[in-house]
């Protein structure tokens, strides 16, 4: 891994991804799809909060790896209505190992 | 305005039994004295996906992680096992903890400040001339001169148009019998996923107090 993937930034990005896939496995909820818009959207905006302050930042290894591995947690769900339990957990998991307050 | 015991129906005598679990008192004594990481990672535990202790020791470097020191440690790994152990039962039966889980700690933070004799579980609160709710409220500290009703949601999506009339309406029936009653929802979850969930919502939400993951301390402050 090269510096740059170990950046705030680069992590913030990969949880991203990993949220917005996590995202359209709860849309299959009919009932819920306004609510996941709104959700992602209140905690992307967090997640951007962090990325607009610390960006350039490099991270430790062993913060690095908590977030991938909390990615990895969530790229296992496969039942919908446990994803959309994990919309609200997944965020507060990687911006507390970026050592922030969600 | 008065309180009392709830119905012991079928649903209440099966899920009496998992309140009196000893798992859910040992989770709601570390989780009473967690700090606001130690509280998330035992929410994304308890969700139920992986059971390897390493991967969340991994995910949880705040924690686990070289700048921790030994107490910190020790506290975290204790929750740590017994959040895996809740993660480790079904899924209906896990929900069913969860719940039990929120409801205890609420009530073991509000005995910092109330006495012991004054939190009951599962009352309901009946006011003159007016139909009482079925369904009871999870945690109440029932005293002459300030009266307080919680009920307890696992997480931002538990919230529900029902639960917040319920606890409006007994708000409000109190304050037409000029009796001071306090009601809130303590939710295991973000108050931004919270405060997500009450947007949609279109009951009434301002006399009740959200209480979300970060702010539970305050159960126990005045």
């Amino acid at each position: 891994m090269d510096g740059s993937e170990a950046t705030v930034g680069a992590l913030v990005e990969r949880a991203l991804t990993a949220y917005a896939s996590l995202a359209e496995l709860g849309e299959e909820i009919d009932d819920e799809w306004s609510y996941i818009q709104d959700l992602t959207e209140s905690w992307r905006e967090r997640f951007e909060e962090t990325r607009a302050a610390r960006g350039s930042e490099e991270l430790a290894a062993e913060i690095v790896t908590a977030i991938d591995l909390a990615i990895v947690e969530i790229g296992r769900i496969q039942d919908p209505h446990r994803a959309i339990d994990w919309l609200s957990t997944f965020p507060q998991v990687a911006i507390t190992a970026l050592g922030e307050r969600p | 305005m008065r309180f009392q015991d709830a119905a012991r129906d079928g649903r209440a005598v099966v899920y009496a039994g998992v309140q009196a679990d000893p798992l859910v008192a040992r989770a709601a004594d570390l989780l009473a004295d967690a700090g606001p990481a130690m509280r998330v990672m035992a929410r994304a535990v308890m969700n139920g996906e992986s059971t390897d202790r390493a991967t969340w020791i991994g995910m949880f470097p705040t924690l686990f992680g070289s700048t921790s020191d030994a107490a910190m440690r020790d506290r975290a790994e204790a929750l740590l096992d017994v959040a895996l152990e809740v993660a480790e039962r079904g899924e209906a039966v896990r929900s069913q903890f969860r719940g039990a889980i929120v409801e205890e700690v609420t009530a073991r933070l509000l005995a910092r400040r109330a006495p012991g004799a004054a939190i009951r579980r599962e009352r309901r609160i009946l006011f003159d001339g007016v139909r009482a709710e079925i369904h009871p409220y999870d945690v109440t500290v029932e005293r002459d001169d300030a009266s307080e009703a919680y009920d307890c949601k696992w997480g931002a999506r538990g919230i529900g148009d029902d639960v917040l009339h319920q606890l409006d309406d007994a708000r409000r029936h109190a304050q037409d019998e000029d009796t001071p009653l306090e009601v809130a929802l303590v939710v295991f979850d973000a108050r931004r996923s919270c405060d997500v969930r009450l947007g949609r919502s279109t009951a009434p939400v301002a006399g009740t107090r959200i209480v979300g993951l970060e702010s539970l301390d305050d159960l126990g402050r005045r």
